[in-house]
């Protein structure tokens, strides 16, 4: 499972551990451009059943520390994800990112415990401060 | 027992009036065009009744008197012709001409404006269903164009601005794509427009705008086409009708995932069009009433039911046929066959 832990090198000041779930390439490759930027490492996977593969694999089950979700996505969707973080890592806060506004979708997500809603196209500044925030929330839980 | 009530009706004239009752009565199975007659032999309607195989008869009197006609229909709106046919018929027959004539003609045209409105109002409701679609489609390059210009707005290393540019580029076309594969397919059908469609193209065209309405994540597309299939259309109708039912057929595989297939052949000098899914099947008793309009399986404000009935009515207005086989639990294959037009025409 070592191609999911790109980016992080020993000695390199790493400010946290996200993963992007998005079907499409573009979308991952644009947000992990943006975060890398900020010191975060990130995976990435293409779906939710992949997510659910990669937040499982080794250490991830420890260090991971913001999931940013999709939701219109194949094989397992992003609302299946994402119950399955809330209710299998609930340490690790999740962040949703689609495409798509829709009040009622957010609000039963906020309601499931997910800490942010950003609809795209979201400026590199406002998802930074996005897992900032998520990455204060998780040290506050483990507190 | 019953006799079948059967009009043999003959038309003398072959303009516009003539054009649009060929149209219309050919599709009534009760009706039998006979003939149709006009001094023109350049008049539109002449063309038509070729197309249909409707017999196009020089001589007028032959027309009205020996073809066993039991209704005359006079849309030349010539008085000198409504007395001539008055006074030449056979006795047994009756004759539809003046003021008559001029009604029905004004029924036929409110008639063919009302089929027109409702098949665009049925586009227009479906349309709505396309949001959640349209928006991640669009939304997501947005994402990768603002993602890329805030990069390359620090960006130092030359290749890599020349590449993100590009990709930017990219990303600008397809989103300008959706704008217009859906306007083509929203704008409203113009009349009287048939002319060779590749059912294969379409069918392509349509697999793209009927994302917008469902997802086709997990969703195996199978094409059989063979090259070079066309049928004589309004492109735009024939757009609808591929869309509607590979939206249906996507829609039955929602809770079960499965396969779509997408079909085209010449057999028989005919031309053949499948569309085929492994959904949930449609119930044995259902299946007569499908094409009827406003019957719907969907959840009220999801379906207007009027997709398949309007794809019937387009089907048959190309002189095609539809059929329909279906398995509960096992799938749904949608039969549409044309006749070879062009060869014959």
């Amino acid at each position: 499972m070592s191609e999911f832990r790109s980016g992080s090198f020993i000695g390199e000041a790493c400010e946290g551990r996200v993963l992007v779930v998005d079907d499409e390439p573009d979308i991952r490759k644009v947000v992990k451009m943006t975060l890398q930027k900020a010191g975060y490492e990130v995976l990435e996977a293409e779906n939710g059943e992949k997510a659910i593969e990669v937040i499982n694999s080794g250490e991830n089950r420890l260090l991971l520390d913001v999931v940013i979700c999709d939701i219109r996505m194949p094989k397992i969707n992003g609302a299946e994800a994402v119950a399955y973080f809330r209710t299998n890592y609930p340490r690790v806060p999740v962040i949703v990112l689609t495409g798509f506004p829709d009040t009622d979708m957010a609000t039963s997500f906020l309601r499931q415990g997910v800490v942010d809603y950003l609809v795209k196209p979201v400026e590199g500044e406002k998802l930074r401060a996005a897992v900032a925030r998520a990455m204060d929330q998780r040290e506050l839980a483990r507190l | 027992m019953e006799r079948p009530r059967h009009t043999k009706v003959a038309i003398v004239g072959a303009g516009r009036g003539g054009h649009a009752l060929l149209d219309l009565l050919h599709r009534v199975p009760s009706i039998e065009i006979i003939g149709i007659a006009d001094r023109d032999p350049a008049a539109l309607g002449l063309q038509r009744a070729h197309e249909l195989h409707i017999p196009v008869i020089t001589d007028v009197l032959d027309l009205i008197r020996n073809h066993g006609a039991s209704l005359i229909m006079d849309v030349t709106d010539d008085p000198e012709m409504e007395a001539y046919l008055h006074a030449h018929r056979p006795p047994t027959t009756d004759i539809l001409s003046g003021s008559s004539s001029r009604l029905l003609w004004e029924l036929v045209q409110h008639e063919s404006k009302l089929e027109a409105e409702l098949l665009q109002s049925e586009k227009l409701a479906g349309i709505g269903s396309f949001a959640a679609g349209i928006a991640h489609d669009i939304n997501n390059p947005l994402q990768l164009i603002l993602g890329l210009s805030e990069n390359l707005a620090e960006e130092r290393d030359l290749a890599a601005v020349h590449e993100q540019a590009r990709d930017i580029i990219e990303a600008v076309k397809r989103t300008s794509a959706i704008c217009r594969d859906l306007t083509r397919y929203s704008r409203r059908a113009s009349p009287h427009e048939d002319v060779p469609v590749s059912v294969n193209g379409k069918l392509d065209e349509a697999l793209r705008i009927a994302r917008y309405a469902s997802s086709f994540h997990d969703i195996e597309i199978i094409k059989h086409y063979q090259p070079g299939v066309a049928v004589l259309g309004n492109p735009d109708e024939l757009l609808h009708v591929f869309v509607n039912l590979i939206t249906n057929a996507v829609h039955a595989m929602e809770q079960t995932r499965g396969t779509l297939t997408l079909e085209t052949a010449v057999l028989h000098g005919e031309i053949n069009v499948r569309i085929s899914d492994t959904g949930c099947g449609i119930a044995p008793e259902k299946i007569p009433e499908i094409f009827e309009p406003f019957f719907t399986t969907k959840a009220p404000g999801k379906g207007t039911g009027l997709g398949l009935y309007n794809v019937k009515t387009i089907v048959n207005k190309m002189h095609g046929v539809i059929a329909v086989d279906s398995q509960i639990e096992k799938g749904t294959t949608f039969t549409l066959i044309f006749p070879n037009r062009e060869l014959t025409g």
